[in-house]
């Protein structure tokens, strides 16, 4: 069966500018006053990044903070592209990198449900398919041709996930979205993210709770300065982990 | 269940495109009939004060100056504000832009989509007026669509380009404002072409505006077809906006997520 993502050697530059401008007039002033000038300085967010997460996997990415954990989302969701290296992603994706993105408070929850799953690429009829199943699941019924600016952000949070998990994706990237909602919600929410295992599909986790890593993944993965420090065994990687972050 | 997929394209965003220009027009008009003649404001405003200053005080020598004022300035006002609002397009949607992939030609896209609609009902809004003020209506009519047309795909082309330049130089945004308060008045939509000096028509026939307001100005005030020469520069103009809209689009939206 092939891998639903691959990461071969994928190395990521960013260009930090100290005394960024993006104005033309400190440009110009640049070109005769080294004051002006931006300085620019290369840091290398990930160096030499490899993972294979097989199709139906669920893999943790751990690792402190600044280790890269959200630059190898970005990159796999692709929305960043990396400098050298290869990434490739078999299936559709559904990033839940933030819940809640692309939100308008002024419209509706329903309108807010088709704009936001249009957002992913999803058509008209496969929006009308899936949203009685998103307004249940968020259980919002009440609320839902109200503007989204009335609602509490717990209830945001709720119809956020709601549509990201209805999406119906291949792959799933998680960063961190298990903290919203009251603690029966997010019990709803990992019972989802189990039955998402089920079905044969690929999780890819990032957090830094190591219960959740436990009770969810099959592998994980560790990585601390842009590189790949353990992968494998979930328990063997923890206890990289808690060594990681003890120094 | 939702059909799965890998890459999907521009085309099977087009639900994406559609709720965008959506939700702008429910934002601005917010259900309400008030928000849409608020919107009808500025083109009758302008169309006033220039009608008094050009007709009763410059006394410009146009018969039926106000057909001819409309003609020009309902599509000025298309271009003008679709342009200026796509200087944004990309740089206000930044999170999104960092979180998710989806085609970013949709964002400006949308913006000038909104600013067409708008155009589009302000024409039929001033339909009466335009037979009121006497429009030779005649089969010229017909081509009215074609140099919308044209001129919308030039307009694309432009917001393209300056969607993706501004995120890396935000001072496009001011720049464009101004080139935009020069562009009105070396176009030829408060005067006729043919008032500008010999010597110095040509300069502006090169501006890419005076093709399409000719042309609109051609089918609604001279109620005859355009020149073939209008409509070979109309084409060329859109065909060179588009092909270097979307090339410098193509080649900077790869770091469109970096820089915001």
């Amino acid at each position: 069966m092939a891998s639903s993502i691959e990461v071969r050697d994928v190395w990521k530059q960013y260009i930090i500018r100290h005394n960024r401008s993006d104005a033309l007039k400190t440009k110009f002033l640049g070109l005769f006053h080294e004051r002006y000038r931006e300085r620019r300085e290369a840091f290398w967010a990930l160096k030499g990044v490899s993972l294979t997460v097989e199709q139906g996997e669920a893999v943790g990415l751990m690792g402190p903070n600044g280790s890269g954990k959200s630059t190898l989302l970005y990159l796999i969701a692709r929305t960043l592209y990396p400098t050298r290296g290869e990434i490739v992603v078999r299936g559709r994706v559904a990033p839940m990198i933030e819940i809640g993105l692309g939100f308008h408070p002024e419209l509706t929850g329903e309108e807010n449900v088709y704009l936001n799953a249009s957002l992913y690429g999803l058509t008209r009829e496969e929006i009308d398919e899936i949203y009685p199943r998103i307004v249940e699941f968020s259980e919002l019924e009440g609320f839902i041709d109200a503007p989204i600016k009335n609602y509490s952000t717990g209830m945001q949070a709720r119809l956020g996930f709601s549509i990201a998990v209805h999406l119906d994706p291949d792959i799933l990237l998680i960063d961190e979205v298990l903290a919203v909602g009251d603690e029966r919600f997010q019990e709803k929410c990992l019972e989802r993210m189990m039955e998402f295992r089920r079905q044969g599909k690929t999780i890819l986790f990032v957090s830094h709770s190591v219960e959740a890593v436990k009770k969810l993944c099959d592998r994980a993965c560790l990585l601390a300065h842009g590189e790949v420090i353990a992968v494998g065994d979930v328990a063997r990687v923890l206890e990289a982990y808690r060594g990681s972050i003890a120094v | 269940m939702v059909a799965g997929g890998g890459e999907r394209t521009l085309w099977q965003y087009r639900e994406l495109l559609k709720n965008l220009v959506l939700k702008d027009l429910k934002l601005k008009y917010g259900g309400s009939w008030l928000g849409f003649v608020w919107s009808l404001l500025n083109p009758l405003i302008l169309i006033v004060v220039y009608s008094i200053a050009f007709k009763y005080i410059l006394r410009i020598q146009l018969e039926n100056f106000t057909l001819f004022l409309i003609t020009g300035i309902l599509p000025w006002i298309f271009f003008s504000t679709a342009v200026m609002a796509s200087t944004t397009a990309i740089l206000s949607n930044g999170n999104l832009v960092k979180k998710i992939h989806f085609p970013r030609e949709i964002l400006p896209l949308s913006t000038v989509l909104f600013n067409l609609i708008q155009f589009l009902f302000a024409l039929i809004v001033f339909f009466p007026a335009l037979i009121f003020l006497g429009a030779p209506l005649r089969g010229a009519v017909a081509a009215y669509p074609l140099v919308l047309l044209l001129h919308f795909a030039f307009t694309v082309g432009i917001a393209l380009l300056l969607s993706a330049v501004t995120v890396f130089y935000q001072d496009v945004r001011h720049l464009t404002e101004v080139g935009l308060l020069a562009l009105f008045w070396v176009t030829p939509i408060i005067y006729h072409l043919s008032m500008v000096p010999e010597r110095v028509r040509w300069l502006f026939q090169l501006n890419p505006l005076t093709a399409y307001i000719s042309a609109y100005q051609d089918v609604i005030y001279w109620g005859r077809w355009p020149a073939g020469e209008t409509w070979g520069l109309a084409l060329l103009w859109a065909g060179l906006s588009l092909a270097l809209g979307s090339w410098v689009f193509r080649r900077y939206h790869p770091s469109f997520a970096e820089e915001l």
